[in-house]
């Protein structure tokens, strides 16, 4: 895991800024949300997360592919740089409900959990903006992940 | 007149004298001076050490070559790859074509092997999990040449297919 800094720094703001999820957010905020991002070199084989792990991490994809494995048998891959590993997509009520496994070499950056809410919470712009983004990503990526207990419920995921 | 000229003069000179006073002979510094010996001799070491560096980067990279002798599939999945390697844009999307060594096409085909077990519409990890216990080379990396070439492609349903049309171009 490397801390991001001079041009992982510049990577990380390319691909938010590429990013459908985060992609609208301005300047400033990329900047901020930037500054809570750790790199991590990600190999074939690789485990990100584990089903019913506490979930305290959120990943974007900087490169390689990833396989984001449900319970019900059902799989999604990402293979964008700027898909988004996060929310209900990864957790619920803090833990892991997906497992996340590497099929090719690369990297991902990787964002708090809870940082990443407390910045939700406290900017409720950001917030609208990600949310919004975020609900548009998963009707193209993932239907059928989709969250049905009704949006805005933070703590769920 | 020239500066140039006049130190070629003055050289000439200089050399008259020194062959009028020792009888025609020049020896040591003097001999090198009045022959370019300076200028010839740092093109000759810049020769060698030019030779020197190229015969060592020869040798550094010659357990490349010793490599490619001891496993020629290499070279011809090299050329092949870097022949066919191309992206399709097909529908917004790429596709990548990838020319498969021999060990990767009995992959794919334990693989097909696998799939024919589950589903038409099947679970990736599923598959990816049957393939780790069958004992499958790379079960990782090489599902990812299986989706990369479409072989195994989403029913945008969370499920996955096996498409047996390009899993067979594939293998062939």
């Amino acid at each position: 895991m490397n801390k991001l800094c001079g041009e992982s720094m510049r990577d990380i703001k390319e691909i938010l800024k590429k990013s459908k999820v985060f992609g609208l957010l301005d300047a400033d905020s990329v900047k901020r949300l930037a500054g809570m991002f750790d790199q991590w070199t990600i190999h074939p084989g690789d485990i990100l997360t584990n089903s019913g792990d506490t979930a305290h991490t959120f990943f974007l994809l900087g490169k390689g592919t990833v396989l984001l494995a449900m319970d019900e048998g059902k799989a999604i891959v990402l293979d964008t740089p700027g898909d988004f590993m996060g929310l209900e997509l990864l957790s619920a009520k803090g833990k892991y409900k997906t497992s996340l496994s590497v099929l090719e070499e690369g990297s991902v950056f990787a964002l708090s959990r809870q940082g990443f809410m407390e910045l939700i919470r406290e900017d409720s712009a950001m917030a609208e903006t990600i949310m919004d983004a975020w609900q548009e990503y998963l009707d193209a990526k993932a239907p059928f992940a989709k969250n049905n207990e009704g949006p805005g419920l933070l703590q769920q995921f | 007149m020239p500066k140039r000229l006049l130190q070629k003069t003055m050289k000439a000179r200089v050399f008259c004298n020194n062959f009028k006073s020792g009888g025609g002979h020049l020896y040591g510094l003097e001999s090198i001076n009045a022959s370019n010996g300076w200028a010839i001799s740092i093109v000759g070491i810049s020769i060698v050490f030019s030779g020197l560096v190229s015969l060592s980067l020869v040798i550094s990279q010659l357990y490349k070559v010793l490599a490619l002798y001891e496993d020629p599939s290499k070279i011809t999945a090299f050329f092949k790859s870097k022949k066919s390697k191309k992206v399709d844009e097909k529908e917004g999307e790429k596709i990548i074509t990838i020319v498969l060594t021999r060990s990767q096409k009995e992959t794919v085909k334990q693989f097909a092997l696998l799939a024919r077990t589950l589903d038409d519409h099947f679970s990736l990890p599923r598959l990816l999990h049957l393939a780790q216990i069958s004992g499958i080379k790379d079960p990782y990396p090489s599902l990812n040449i299986l989706l990369k070439m479409r072989i195994v492609e989403s029913d945008e349903n969370g499920f996955f297919m096996w498409k047996n049309e390009v899993s067979d171009r594939a293998v062939r």
